[in-house]
């Protein structure tokens, strides 16, 4: 190869290398016109990043090494090659552009430049080939350069998107177990911890404490403050807790409730000193927006083993627990029990069944014979409700009264017992004209209800039983209500011609005031003053006596009659009877009994 | 666990990407088999789309030759793409050292590219931004640290805003930007236009772009012409990009096939 060429070179003369000294003119223009030619045609086939009179001069270099390798003895290969790879550098890059430099330089190179030599195709088609090896080595190397530069591109960009990716999800992670305005926990993370430490592998022997916190009459601040103050309050406290309990879990449940949760508890004592440190750590006064502001707060603990528990059982317990501690004064702790948990339980379950017992026909009512003193005649019975529980068997009203009271199903339960009791006294009415009246219990409930006086004039008309048959006792404290409503209807109803009188008399305020504007007939005496009457040396005794002297001279001196409960002895009947009390109620005059008892005691009087 | 939204997106080299397509259209190779593809079905539908990314090339290069002789030493470059040949950074500081240049890319690979091209270079730096958010551009830290806002910087919006949409408010983009700018600065904007395209050519276009991460919203000249709202234009005003200052009077010639209409505006002192 060398030695063909280097034998050829000498027979290719050319213009240029004649103009290189004195620059030949005609030399000169053949040059450029190739340049130009060269430069019209490879534009276009890629981005080249020169004006045109750039790319020209550069084509122009470029032209003069053809020429140089043409000439070069021996065939200088190399520069050839360079030739090529120099136009891939320029960004002369694509197919097309090699295409037509090839193009070019085999029709016009040596036209423009004069070349001539008897061996000048042979030594051309090598400075082709010299020329294509080169520019493809170049491009083939630059395209895999870039190919490697974009592919490493793509894993950086990729790595960053996932390190992007991990970042918010970390944060997004944190924002959904985080409460925004305390930074605390929130309730997904505690639940999350909690059935951690409730699900451990060493379960055996571990136990574990959660205390509920929710602060006493936040309600209040924010109310009267503002949210703004209150959310302040909100973070001052979270901050105190948090420092308070040390290493335990705190976390804002929602409003003003927290929860920590003790690990490894060894006993009570461990979470009583939490709530201990939770309490003083609340009730520091905290300085918020120029407010001095003092907040207790009220904490339901728990802790037990963790064998055997659930969180969902924890947690309910725990909130159970606060409801106590707010019940029994706020600003405190209470810790679950479970005897009372028991009882609250099956206190809940007894006033669920109310209602189905109602419509089973449990419920029945025995009466109790109200008796006058003076002559020891049956002038009243009270009606008294009773539960045939099927599982608890007999219940009497200290059992379900006060829940129904709670619940508000009292006034259906009191409905019921209004409409039997009315029907049951005017069947008494069928035996003797000399048939009790019958009195029964209002709650408060049912006094303020408006619909009372419908109620009860619709069961007179019903059962035709005479208004003043029906005597309505009722507590003082029905009457105390802000509203005059149940006066109304008090009025109302004794204007029909009923009974109406005061339940426990002397227990409760007292207040004389309404009894100017009620139209009672009669007082009940609690029968707490009666069982005082015991002996007269006993100074206590004296002044029950006193008490209940006092109470009826008053009455009648308001036109009222007294009914003094819990008379169980002859004693005590022969006192009351002494200081003027018209009737009396209890054991020692007649026991609690179904109707028939009452039919019994009518039909012996009627028939003598 | 929900993927919030503002998660970021994740790299997927199988979907074309506009700047891998331009970069292809221009010879380069920073590119993947999916723009590849995408890039040969465009110029099936549209042959002269390579001639098209070299022309605006070219615009880009002869405007940034023509701002850094207007003294300026600032640039912007938002849509810079993949920094093939013929960068931005790479004309002003030839012609003027000193020049200072931050591109903005959307598309993570271009700007992991940049960043890796530009490495070493203390003058020169990639953001990955959004157009759409202009704020959080001339916010951004190496912006700020780069660019002086009390002295002239000619923003480059080339080849970019066909992809936003009316929708987007391309004019009140422009107008965030420009109210960050100093008297004297300048806006070099190009984009694709229909004026003059078949039905049949914008349709395919526009086909070939849906499958992009980019689609296709080309503007009149007159459209185009609100962009520089409070900048002058200097001449020769909004032009095919070949005919705008072009190095000689042949490369003017069939200007319309280049699609691209370009300009170069002063905002007014």
């Amino acid at each position: 190869m060398t030695d063909d060429s280097g034998r050829s070179a000498a027979a290719v003369t050319t213009a240029v290398r004649a103009a290189q000294p004195g620059l030949r003119e005609a030399g000169a223009r053949g040059l450029s016109a190739f340049a130009r030619a060269w430069a019209q045609a490879v534009i276009g086939t890629s981005y080249i990043p020169m004006p045109r009179h750039q790319l020209e001069e550069f084509l122009s270099g470029l032209t003069l090494r053809l020429v140089e390798v043409l000439r070069s003895e021996p065939f200088d290969v190399h520069l050839g090659q360079s030739v090529g790879s120099d136009l891939v550098t320029a960004h002369i890059a694509s197919p097309e552009g090699l295409g037509r430099t090839i193009e070019t330089i085999k029709l016009r190179l040596a036209r423009d430049l004069d070349l001539t030599g008897p061996d000048l195709p042979a030594r051309m088609a090598r400075l082709l080939g010299a020329v294509a090896a080169g520019y493809s080595r170049a491009l083939r190397d630059r395209t895999l350069d870039e190919q490697e530069q974009i592919r490493r591109a793509a894993l950086v960009a990729r790595e960053q998107a996932e390190l992007a990716l991990r970042e918010s999800e970390a944060r997004f992670r944190y924002q959904a177990t985080h409460d925004p305005l305390t930074d605390l926990p929130n309730r997904t993370l505690f639940t999350e911890r909690l059935s951690a430490a409730l699900d451990g592998d060493d379960k055996h022997d571990r136990r574990i404490a959660v205390c509920f916190v929710d602060l006493d009459g936040f309600k209040v601040v924010n109310d009267t403050l503002g949210h703004q103050v209150g959310d302040q309050l909100l973070v001052a406290v979270a901050k105190r807790l948090r420092q308070a309990v040390g290493e335990h879990l705190v976390a804002r449940l929602g409003g003003d409730e927290f929860v920590i949760l003790i690990e490894n508890t060894t006993g009570t004592d461990d979470a009583l000193k939490v709530a201990d440190a939770a309490l003083a750590a609340i009730s520091t006064p905290a300085r918020v927006d120029g407010h001095s502001l003092s907040i207790s707060a009220s904490i339901g603990i728990v802790e037990r083993p963790i064998e055997g528990t659930t969180a969902t059982e924890l947690m309910r317990a725990a909130d159970i627990t606060l409801h106590w501690a707010k019940s029994s004064g706020k600003g405190r702790w209470a810790l679950f029990d479970p005897e009372r948990n028991e009882q609250e339980l099956m206190k809940y379950a007894l006033s669920a069944a109310i209602p189905a017992a109602l419509d089973r026909g449990e419920f029945y009512l025995d009466y109790q014979p109200l008796v006058s003193l003076r002559s020891g005649a049956l002038i009243g019975v009270e009606a008294l409700a009773r539960w045939r529980h099927p599982e608890l068997g007999l219940l009497y009203p200290d059992r379900f009264i006060g829940l129904a009271e709670e619940t508000g199903l009292i006034v259906r339960l009191g409905s019921w017992v209004l409409a039997e009791a009315c029907a049951q006294a005017r069947r008494w009415l069928d035996v003797s004209p000399q048939a009790p009246f019958v009195s029964v219990n209002l709650a408060v409930r049912q006094v303020q209800d408006p619909g009372l006086v419908d109620e009860v004039t619709m069961l007179l008309r019903r059962t035709g039983l005479p208004p003043h048959q029906l005597q309505l006792e009722i507590t003082e404290s029905a009457i105390m209500s802000a509203s005059d409503e149940p006066v109304h209807a008090l009025r109302h109803l004794a204007d029909l011609g009923v009974r109406v009188a005061i339940d426990d008399f002397g227990t409760g305020y007292s207040n004389l005031a309404y009894l100017r504007s009620l139209p009672v007939r009669e007082l009940k005496v609690a029968g707490s003053f009666v069982s005082g009457l015991r002996d007269p040396s006993d100074a206590t005794s004296r002044t029950d006596e006193r008490i209940l002297a006092a109470l009826v001279s008053l009455a009648h001196s308001l036109d009222l009659t007294v009914t003094a409960e819990g008379v169980e002895t002859a004693h005590q009947a022969d006192r009351l009877r002494a200081i003027g009390c018209e009737a009396g109620q209890g054991w020692h005059l007649g026991r609690p009994g179904p109707p028939d008892q009452i039919d019994a005691l009518l039909r012996s009087k009627v028939a003598p | 666990m929900q993927r919030p939204d503002w998660a970021p997106e994740g790299i997927d080299i199988e979907r074309p990407s506009a700047a891998r397509m331009y970069d292809y259209y221009l010879g380069g190779s920073h590119n993947f088999a999916a723009d590849r593809a995408a890039a040969q079905a465009m110029i099936a539908a549209v042959p002269d789309a390579p001639l098209m990314a070299q022309a605006n090339r070219a615009f880009l290069r002869r405007a940034v030759q023509f701002l850094v002789d207007a003294g300026i030493r600032q640039f912007l470059d938002i849509g810079s793409g993949i920094p093939t040949v013929g960068n931005v950074h790479e004309i002003a500081q030839r012609a003027a050292p000193e020049s200072r240049v931050v591109y903005v890319d959307i598309d993570p690979i271009a700007v992991a590219h940049s960043r890796a091209i530009l490495a070493g270079n203390d003058r020169a730096t990639v953001v990955q931004a959004d157009l759409r958010t202009p704020d959080r551009i001339l916010e951004a830290p190496e912006v700020r640290a780069l660019l002086d806002f009390t002295q002239p910087i000619a923003v480059l919006i080339v080849a970019v805003l066909h992809f936003i949409p009316d929708s987007d408010d391309p004019a009140g983009i422009l107008a965030t930007i420009r109210n960050a700018l100093a008297p004297g600065s300048y806006l070099v904007l190009s984009q694709a236009s229909y004026d003059g395209r078949s039905e049949e050519e914008r349709r395919q276009a526009e086909e070939v772009y849906r499958r992009t991460d980019s689609p296709l919203y080309p503007r009149s000249r007159a459209e185009l012409a609100r962009f520089f709202d409070g900048f002058e234009l200097v001449e020769p005003g909004l032009v095919w990009v070949p005919q705008w200052r072009p190095d000689s009077p042949d490369d003017a010639a069939d200007a319309e096939r280049a699609v691209f209409i370009g300009g170069v505006g002063r905002l007014r002192d």
